[in-house]
This record gives structure tokens, sequence and C-alpha cells, in this order.
């Protein structure tokens, strides 16, 4: 498979001219600027140091999937992908232009969301390493999404449950007794990389924190796997 | 290809025995047909009676059950993605733009994504008319300026083969007018086009030749004229005073019409040659909308 960085870069100028024109996806980069502000209301309790992640959390689980996901359906929904795929351009080149895009979007809300709710005081290049896989196992969550739904509006709908599961579960079901629950939300990169910050904040090292590295790999390899195989199967198809 | 005077043209597109099966629908049966270089084809047929297959399969979006197609030289299912896809243009009635871009911008992506230079931008949108509109939203440009952005798009990197699929469907004929002369000055530029269509008046005046496909099946493939003299009744309509008469080209039609003329009561004459249209019942018994 080729890949033009003249291609990418074109595909990222177009996203992003497009991207800063829609409500929908502006919306989408505002909720977690939203959130930042409600949790930041919330009184320091040094028992409960998983709400320092919660900003990271939810500025990269809903930028990283819904952005994405409202990108590519929205492509689906107009025609234009359909019009993309019979350029030259690649099926690479169109995703890595989208996740591009999404990725300045994150870093973007992420900053804000941190200047809003403070940098947790933790080892910077493990928070990096841990974003980083979470981002992409989002976006590529989001993808699946965006190919799955037939319009934008609709990406929003079948990404309910990825936003009640993947970001609500890990904030609110551990002070519920739901041990069903719990034992599905254990297993979830959202709440690995929660768990991950936390031992950060409590001078943690990579022994303590291995185990959620281990667990954001593999769903890392796992969702983009699927994302491609989707992506090849219904790229064409509303 | 010059060769001893004579101009011979080279097929750009080969398709023999051509099948392609849905689970157990046979879309396409055992089609065959070649387009010259520089034509312009028109594969005509009511919907559903498999041109987007057609075009699709053509085009590298869809695997062929069996047989054997050739589009530049090479199969389309085994052609190099980038380099076939720069080399045709693909228009469908529902190609889709970017709304909140403005026609310059949406140009300008594919300008990128094809290696072409911007100032090809100016070029196409004088073609298709649209220049005073360039920096305009797309979103706020009517359906037929929206289909020549699309059109403008599609011809930006000068392809070798424009497939067409119902270009001015939903157009009105101003619009259509204008995306036909636009089509016309590019085979003239020596752009072979691949052109679907249920528009038999579109067909008649923009194609060199034309195949029927009806149910998967090709019943007929020929120049129009060719297919009117065929499929003619051979009959005459004369108008006087009277009304209008048909008759036939034999010897008592000769003497009527001849009679007529020395009693000064003929007005019109015309020849009944049939439409694509009405040669399309005739060989299928099915319409084309």
């Amino acid at each position: 498979m080729t890949f033009s960085i003249r291609r990418f870069r074109a595909m990222v100028k177009k996203e992003w001219k497009d991207s800063i024109r829609n409500p929908q996806i502006l919306l989408n980069a505002g909720m977690p600027i939203l959130l930042a502000v409600l949790f930041n209301q919330k009184e320091d309790e040094p028992s409960d140091l998983t709400f320092l992640s919660i900003p990271i959390l939810v500025a990269i689980s809903i930028t990283g999937a819904f952005v994405q996901a409202n990108m590519i359906a929205e492509e689906k929904e107009k025609n234009t992908l359909r019009s993309l795929m019979l350029s030259p351009a690649s099926k690479l080149e169109v995703l890595a232009g989208k996740s591009a895009t999404t990725t300045l979007f994150a870093l973007l809300v992420i900053a804000v969301c941190l200047a809003i709710s403070g940098v947790p005081d933790v080892n910077i290049v493990y928070l990096i390493i841990l974003s980083i896989l979470l981002l992409l196992i989002f976006m590529a969550l989001g993808t699946v999404i965006g190919l799955i739904a037939r319009t934008a509006s609709e990406s929003s709908i079948v990404g309910l449950p990825l936003l009640l599961l993947f970001i609500f579960g890990p904030i609110f079901v551990p002070n519920l007794d739901l041990p069903a629950l719990m034992k599905i939300i254990d297993v979830l990169p959202s709440h690995q990389f929660m768990l991950a910050i936390t031992a950060l904040i409590q001078d943690g090292g990579l022994s303590q924190i291995g185990g959620n590295l281990l667990n954001l790999v593999l769903w890392t390899i796992v969702s983009l796997a699927l994302c491609f195989l989707v992506y090849g199967k219904k790229r064409f198809d509303k | 290809m010059l060769r001893e005077g004579v101009i011979v043209m080279q097929s750009i597109i080969e398709v023999e025995g051509l099948e392609k099966l849905y689970k157990k629908k046979r879309a396409l049966k055992n089609i065959s047909f070649q387009v010259k270089q520089g034509e312009i084809f028109g594969f005509l047929g009511p919907s559903g009676s498999g041109k987007t297959t057609t075009v699709k399969i053509l085009t590298s979006q869809l695997l062929y059950t069996s047989g054997r197609v050739k589009v530049l030289g090479s199969d389309p299912a085994r052609s190099r993605h980038s380099e076939f896809l720069g080399k045709i243009g693909v228009l469908t009635d529902n190609s889709g733009t970017y709304e909140r871009l403005s026609v310059y911008d949406n140009l300008a992506l594919f300008c990128r994504l094809y290696g072409v230079a911007d100032r090809r931008i100016e070029t196409v949108l004088d073609a298709v008319n649209l220049n005073d509109d360039k920096h305009t939203l797309v979103g706020r440009l009517s359906k037929g300026m929206k289909q020549r952005v699309t059109l403008a798009r599609t011809i930006l990197h000068e392809p070798d083969i424009l497939f067409l699929d119902e270009p001015t469907s939903a157009l009105d004929p101003v619009n259509s007018g204008r995306i036909q002369q636009t089509l016309r000055e590019m085979n003239s530029r020596g752009t072979t086009i691949f052109l679907t269509t249920h528009n038999m008046q579109e067909a008649e005046e923009l194609c060199d030749r034309v195949a029927f496909l009806n149910h998967g099946e090709i019943s007929a493939l020929d120049t129009p004229q060719a297919l009117r003299l065929q499929y003619g009744d051979r009959s005459i309509t004369v108008t006087t005073q009277q009304g209008k008469q048909v008759v036939q080209q034999n010897d008592a039609g000769a003497n009527l019409i001849r009679e007529l003329i020395q009693r000064g009561d003929l007005l019109a004459i015309h020849s009944n040659e049939p439409t694509l249209g009405d040669i399309f019942v005739k060989l299928t018994g099915r319409g084309l909308e």
C-alpha cells in the first residue's frame, strides 16, 4: 500500500477546514471542556485520586471517538467518501488524514481541559504513552462507529453505548454495588487508564502500571484490527 | 494511432463474457462489448438493468464473477489502485461535495489528491461556467450548480476515460445542456466517455454508439443512426390541408406523394424514424423509465 505525504496533507487541510465549521464536531469537542469545568467545581478529596484523571479521559474519549465517528459518518451520508475512494487517495491516507485532524482536536481539548483542571503531578512520559494508546483505541472505535452509522447524527446514537460503558462506566460504576458490571468495567481501557494515572499520582512506576499498559496495548491492537476490517468492508456503503 | 493515413481506433475498454452474480441473482449475463478510444459510448437501460453494476466493475469498485474485463489495457480488479484511478474520472448522480467548503477548496483538495497544479481549477471552472462562484460555499449552490462542481472535480485531472452514471438526472434542461456541451468539448480533446443513462434524448444527442441493456443482457449495440434504420418501419408522414397521413415507402406511396405535389396540397413531409426509446421498447417490451 502506498502512502503519499502530499495526499495526507491535503486530507488534513480539508478535514480541518471542514471540521471547524461543523457544529456537531464543535459540540463534541466542547463537551469535555464543559465537563472539566464541572469537575473543577468538585472539592478536592485526597482519597479519590481517580477524579484527577477524568478530564483527560473524557477529553480523549469523547473527542477521539465522536469527532472521528462524525467525520466518517458524514462522508458516507453526503456520498463524499465514495468520491475520495475513487481518487488516487488510498484508504490509509484518508483514514490517516482524519485521524490526524482528530488528534489535533484532541490535543487542543486536552490542553484546555488541563488548563482548567490542572496537570496531574505524574511522570509525563508515562502520561503521554498512556494518552496516545487511549486516543488510538477511541479513534479506532470512533472509525467503526462512523462506518456503522448511516448519518452523522446516527453516529451519536450508535456511539451512545460506548459513551455510557467506556466513559461513564469507570467514573460511576466503582461507587455502585454492581460486581457483575464492575468485572466488565475492569477490563475496559478507560478504567485501566484511570487506574494507571492514579498509580502514577501515588509515585508508582512501570511495575505498578505494567498491567494497565499491557491492557491498553492489547486494546489498541484489537481495536485497530477491527477498524481496518470494518473499513475494508463498509467504506462504500451507506 | 495513425497507420498509412488511416485512423485505427484502439479499444480502451474491452469486456468479454462478463457475468456478475449477487448471491443467486445474475445481475450481468455474459455481456460483451468494446469501447474505442475517443468514443462516446452510451450504455442504456432502465433502472435495475445492470448499468451501475457494469460501471462499478469497470471502475474497480466491484469484483466480477467471471469473464474478461480490460480498461486502459489492464484488469481494473488487478490494477494498481492509485495509478488506475488517476487515469479515470467517475461521476454519478449522487457524487457528493463538501458543503461547508467553497467551490475552490473542494477542487483544491482533489488537485492535491491527483497531483494537479491549482491553476487547473480556473480552467475547469470556466468549462462548467462557475468561475464567478468559486469562493461560494458549495452548500449555498443550487442542485444544478453542485452537479457542475462534481463534473469540474471529475475532469480536473484530464482523465483518459470519463465514466458518467446518469450525469444529468434531476437537472433542468438548461443545466443538462450546459453539461452536455462540456462533455462534447472534452470528447473533442480526446477523452473517451462511457455514459450510462435512461435518458434517450441525451444518448441520441451525445453518443457515437449505444448498447441497450435489459435484465443484465445486451439486446442491441450500434450507432443510433444504424439502429433507427434497422428498426424503423420506413414509413413517411405527409401533412396536407386535410391533416396528417402515414404512407409507406413503396410505389403506391410514391404515387400519392407525387399527386399531392402536383395538386399543390403537400405542406410537409417527414420520415418516421423511431427514437431510441421506441427501439428499446420494440426490442425488450419494456420502457426505459
